[in-house]
């Protein structure tokens, strides 16, 4: 016998030659796809077997966090399988489900472990050869996209670079400027504190380091004369409106653009209630970094106050409710998105490299957390221990999955404000992260947080014609 | 600690001939909690299950893996010889080595090795479960049977008989279903109206029965032991208790439509009664056809163009303003008898059906055949009413034809042809019936035997083969076909052309309002077709008649009277022992975002109010009221802070599961 021959043997007997064994965790519904793999076992339709089934009831069942634990404790494929859109046994466990691994999808995608990892396929009670063939269509996607063993980076390994920022589309607010809305404000705190409006003005104050702003919580007109406005007032005062952080009593509130987003939603979600607060908007220039470059969120944000605020605070003076000004801010593509463009770009491997690199920086600060409006949790699903689904400790595998949980539960409800990234120590990108899936929730869903206090979240709800074009045909 | 039994089972040769079950239990002794594991020919024996429950008693076990076929099959089996044996049945999960294993990989080596993967999650699953306790739930002991045909009507029959109420629904505005369309059926030539006027008239008189009539059910909430089902019921526009059926409304009425009841082979008037055995007896106007029913005025006003039935109606039975009702009623148990309907007019084109109005399906034939037809029995061609003498019966129109049909047997067109020929040759004794076949399945309890006697005493001619087409010729019909037993194209005359079309599923969604399955042509699907025959994946929700799959009438009633008995085990009880595998809220952690509740298909999560000892509300939190939980698992997946659980499915057994099924083995 030659080695031509070999060539053309079966399929089975090249594969066991090229050495590499997949190991693929399928979480499948009881309902239907258990059944459909019951079947193929009945009318005995052979597969590959490195797919290793995980019953639970419904797809809706699945979270995120068993496709990450899969991926960190060794598997080198993830396929989700259920009911048919409208066959499902929970009416529409599905559907909600469906949403879900849209996202988890993109997310993964974005990080590099690529559609060739992640499968979803629905497959019913009576689809045994339906089973068989989407099994075998996944081993044969992982087996190519190889062993999922790299963590960290790679010794030798050429760094990925984003490409430079554009310049500021608008040049910065005068010093002058700045004053007047500074004053503006103090005058509005001190007639809303001495009128016994708010019990609490939450703005901002002068830094220990000058040219430097941080949050200030005024409760009397003494503490509300410190009150000051900068293009370095970068905190999001949304964060101290709900969870752990929360201001009691009666608050007015200052927020730019972008913070008004993190209340819309904080609302929405039944986290405060909008008849405690007063919401001053003021009319942002954009904030800048301390190289004073304009923010990377505010180069396509025009700096108008928000709908549905209380106060418009600009350099003019104080009006009553959202007004808008007559020449809004002149605005220029997200230089975020440039960014996800380029990483995108890229193959899959590449970027696995890039966000290997980047959450290999991560020291689970969790100072991102910390500044989030919306990581308003007791307790974060990180710091749980039965079961830890992320590991606590620094580790490789530990901080994608904690990145990518983080950026998951952002989905749908991140305001864009950045201050994870600002705040983040080891300067990671998380920005991208979010912004890459409140640009995936407004291409499926049509939807952008912080927009309607009365609308459903996204992942709480379902169309039934919601696209599905990542699920195996 | 953990003391975990694994119980590798052979299935006599079906998992041991490729899987090393001997070496999958040495495996598991290692794996961490077991301390006991063998292999065993049959688990699911009397002598298997003693062994597991001697183990259980001997080794002090505290969980136990079964590793054998699909929980599907026996996980009931053997979680209850773990309660038997004193053990938690929750602690008690099966590893599928057979369907999912032994069945579909053929290589021993990696057959035994994701054998050892499979027992190893499951272990996981049962070292990091929970004894759960199941909830007792009251049952309602009322029934809904869906469908007024003789399925329905058998099994509302029986279950009332037995005591309990039944709400019986049927979309037309009289039950009897296509078996009152029937003129004799087989193989006893019994006059079908013989048979089934008096169960009709038994079940709309039975004190025990509701029936509700022109009624589909719109929604179904709740779930076994307590369904609510809404109703939405299309109103007569008469008043049934004045109705005396005396068809003077009838008479007056100037509309003219066809008659569904005959399949269009006579008309009807707007206001009607579908045929004249109907039950309930009484005229029904049918809005879509009346010359009211587009009336209404810009002012809000009704306006009425005729009101001729309601001059003609001695008794004021007339009431143009009824509106369609919502009936809602609460339930324990449901029949889903929808039965079938025959193929679309016009699906068969190469036989013109639809087309050519002198080529008929078989319920067509049988409204021709019967003394209550639109020709009292005679039998007159469609077309033209002249006498009919050749007929050419058509059989598999449509069944076991994948291109044009659909790829099933319809089975019970062999027999009603033979009927249908017999039929003619008595009403017309020198005519001429010509057969085509492909095979004769003539399997029922005297079918054969009927059969012969059609070929053989009644002289009809049986040819084997499929016809191909008809074409119209002269006022005749030819039809064109093969006789593949002498290899010779065939063409025969035939003034009526009868096609024997196949049976699909009654259109609609009901099995998804039911969220039962369906097979790939919508029969809906049972649970498991030997052990399970009429119960559906649904709990309390049984599936009778041709709804289920294509059957004749002693089927279809054998069957109804299985799914009332198997509704009837449920309604015999008055409390049922519900799944605990249900959603669990961790107060503590709920931050109150209730996305649970927006993704709960069920609206079982509601908000709970945490007061302080002043009766102030402190904060709000999400409670799962059990009762209502099917245990989907939504809301976890919709949990960020992890607050929420499903017993039964826990976190903490899944994060094991996963992490021993995505262990790569050491090579």
């Amino acid at each position: 016998m030659n080695g031509t021959l070999l060539e053309i043997g079966p399929p089975a007997a090249r594969e066991e030659r090229s050495g590499f064994e997949p190991v693929v965790v399928a979480i499948v519904c009881n309902w239907c796809t258990y059944a459909g793999a019951d079947m193929a076992g009945t009318t005995r339709r052979a597969y590959p077997p490195n797919v290793r089934l995980l019953r639970v009831p419904c797809t809706g069942r699945v979270s995120p966090l068993q496709v990450l634990k899969a991926f960190e404790q060794g598997a080198d494929g993830v396929l989700v399988s259920g009911c048919h859109p409208g066959d499902c046994h929970y009416v529409h466990g599905n559907l909600v489900a469906r949403r879900r691994l849209a996202i988890l999808r993109a997310l993964l995608d974005f990080v590099g472990l690529d559609a060739r990892r992640f499968h979803v396929s629905w497959v019913s009670a009576s689809e045994g050869v339906r089973w068989a063939r989407v099994v075998e269509t996944v081993t044969r996607a992982v087996r190519e996209a190889g062993p999922l063993d790299a963590w960290s980076p790679r010794d030798g390994e050429e760094p990925v670079r984003l490409p430079e920022p554009p310049p500021a589309p608008s040049p910065p607010a005068s010093p002058e400027e700045q004053e007047a809305v500074g004053r503006n404000l103090r005058s509005l705190a001190a007639s809303l504190l001495g009128e016994g409006r708010v019990t609490v003005f939450l703005g901002y104050g002068e830094a220990t380091l000058p040219g430097r702003a941080v949050p200030l919580l005024a409760t009397d007109l003494a503490e509300a004369s410190a009150l000051v406005w900068n293009d370095r007032c970068h905190s999001n005062l949304a964060v101290y409106l709900a969870g752990p952080n929360r201001v009691p009593g009666k608050v007015a509130v200052v927020l730019k653009a972008c913070d008004a987003r993190a209340v819309i939603g904080l609302q929405q979600e039944g986290q405060l209630r909008r008849e405690d607060l007063v919401l001053v908007g003021v009319r942002c220039p954009g904030v800048r970094e301390e190289d004073g470059r304009l923010a990377l969120k505010c180069h396509a944000c025009d700096g108008e106050v928000a709908a549905g605020c209380d106060f418009t605070v600009s350099a003019d003076g104080v009006e009553t409710g959202a007004a808008r000004s007559a020449a809004p801010r002149a605005v220029a593509p997200d230089p975020r998105d440039a960014a996800i463009a380029f990483l995108e770009g890229l193959p899959p491997a590449r970027r696995w490299a890039f966000w290997r690199e980047q959450f290999d920086r991560c020291l689970r600060c969790y100072a991102c957390r910390a500044v989030c409006p919306l990581c308003y949790c007791g307790t974060c699903i990180s710091e749980h221990h039965r079961p830890q689904w992320i590991p606590a400790s620094i580790g490789p595998r530990g901080n994608a999955s904690w990145n990518a949980i983080r950026a998951y539960h952002l989905a749908g409800r991140c305001a864009g404000c950045d201050e994870c990234t600002r705040a983040c120590p080891a300067r990671l990108r998380l920005d991208l992260l979010n912004r890459r899936l409140a640009l995936e929730v407004e291409r499926r869903f049509g939807y952008r947080a912080g927009e309607d206090p009365s609308a459903a979240p996204p992942l709480a709800a379902f169309r039934p014609e919601d696209p599905q074009e990542f699920v195996h045909a | 600690m953990a003391r975990i039994g694994v119980f590798v089972c052979h299935c006599g040769e079906n998992i041991a001939r490729t899987v090393d079950v001997a070496r999958v239990a040495g495996e598991a002794r290692k794996m961490p909690g077991v301390a006991f594991a063998t292999d065993y020919l049959y688990m699911c024996s009397a002598p298997g299950q003693k062994l597991l429950a001697e183990a259980i008693a001997e080794h002090g076990l505290t969980g136990v893996v079964v590793s054998a076929c699909s929980p599907q099959l026996h996980e009931p089996t053997f979680r209850a010889a773990a309660a038997q044996a004193g053990l938690n049945p929750f602690l008690c999960e099966m590893a599928n080595i057979r369907e999912q294993c032994s069945w579909v990989h053929p290589s021993r080596e990696a057959g035994t090795a994701k054998a050892c993967r499979l027992v190893a999650a499951a272990v996981e699953k049962v070292r990091h479960a929970r004894p759960l306790e199941p909830a007792g739930v009251p049952v309602t002991r009322r029934a809904l049977v869906i469908g007024g045909g003789v399925a329905g009507i058998r099994a509302a029959l029986d279950i009332a008989s037995a005591g309990h109420e039944v709400v019986l629904v049927e979309k037309q505005p009289s039950i009897g279903g296509n078996m009152a369309r029937l003129s004799e059926t087989f193989p006893t030539l019994d006059c079908s109206q013989c048979i089934l006027t008096p169960l009709m008239v038994e079940a709309a008189r039975h004190p025990n029965i509701e029936l509700l009539t022109s009624a589909e059910v719109e929604e179904v909430g709740g779930y076994v032991g307590s369904f609510r089902v809404r109703i939405r019921r299309k109103p007569a526009y008469v008043k049934p208790d004045l109705c005396t059926a005396c068809g003077d409304c009838a008479s007056a009425c100037p509309v003219s439509v066809p008659n569904e009841f005959d399949r269009g082979l006579s008309w009807r008037k707007a206001i009607y009664i579908p045929f004249p055995q109907a039950v309930p007896a009484t005229y029904t106007l049918d809005a879509n056809s009346c010359l009211n029913a587009k009336q209404e005025s810009a002012t809000g006003y009704r306006v009425l163009a005729c009101e001729r039935c309601a001059e003609a109606c001695d008794r004021q039975a007339i009431d143009y303003d009824a509106r369609p009702e919502i009936l809602e009623r609460e339930v324990g148990a449901i029949v889903a008898a929808t039965g079938y309907e025959l193929l679309p007019r016009g699906s068969l084109e190469e036989y013109g059906y639809g087309r050519y109005a002198d080529v008929v399906d078989g319920l067509e034939f049988e409204r021709l055949l019967s003394a209550s037809g639109p020709t009292e029995g005679e039998l007159r061609r469609p077309s033209d009413g002249r006498p009919v003498r050749d007929v050419v019966f058509v059989q598999c129109a449509g069944s076991r034809d994948p291109r044009r049909g659909v790829p099933y047997c319809s089975r019970i067109c062999c027999m009603v042809t033979a009927k249908h020929a017999l039929l003619f040759k008595h009403k017309v004794a020198d005519g001429r019936a010509t057969v085509f076949y492909m095979d004769i399945r003539a399997g029922g309890k005297g079918y054969e035997e009927f059969v012969r006697r059609v070929m053989e005493e009644e002289r009809v001619l049986y040819v084997r083969g499929r016809a191909s087409r008809v074409v119209p010729h002269d006022g005749e019909l030819v039809v064109f076909g093969a006789d593949t037993l002498s290899g010779q194209p065939v063409q025969v005359r035939a003034d009526l052309v009868v096609l024997a079309t196949a049976m699909t599923p009654a259109p609609g969604d009901l099995a998804a309002r039911l969220r039962i399955p369906t097979d790939p042509h919508g029969f809906f699907q049972e649970a498991h077709p030997k052990l399970r025959p009429v119960e559906t994946l649904a709990a309390g929700v049984y599936v009778t008649g041709a709804a289920q799959a294509p059957k004749d009438i002693p089927d279809t009633v054998a069957q109804a009277s299985a799914a009332a008995s198997k509704a009837l085990e449920l309604l015999s009880r008055t409390e049922l022992r519900r799944e605990p595998t249900t959603a669990r809220v961790r107060e503590a952690r709920c931050m109150a975002c209730f996305e649970c509740a927006r993704v709960c298909p069920y609206k079982a999560v509601a908000v709970e109010e945490i007061r302080d000892r002043e009766g102030k509300v402190v904060r709000q939190v999400a409670a799962v009221r059990v009762a209502m939980c099917e245990g989907c698992g939504a809301c976890v997946g919709a949990c960020r802070t992890g607050a929420m659980d499903l017993d039964g499915f826990a976190d903490e057994q899944l994060f094991a599961q996963i992490e021993a099924l995505a262990r790569r083995e050491a090579a």
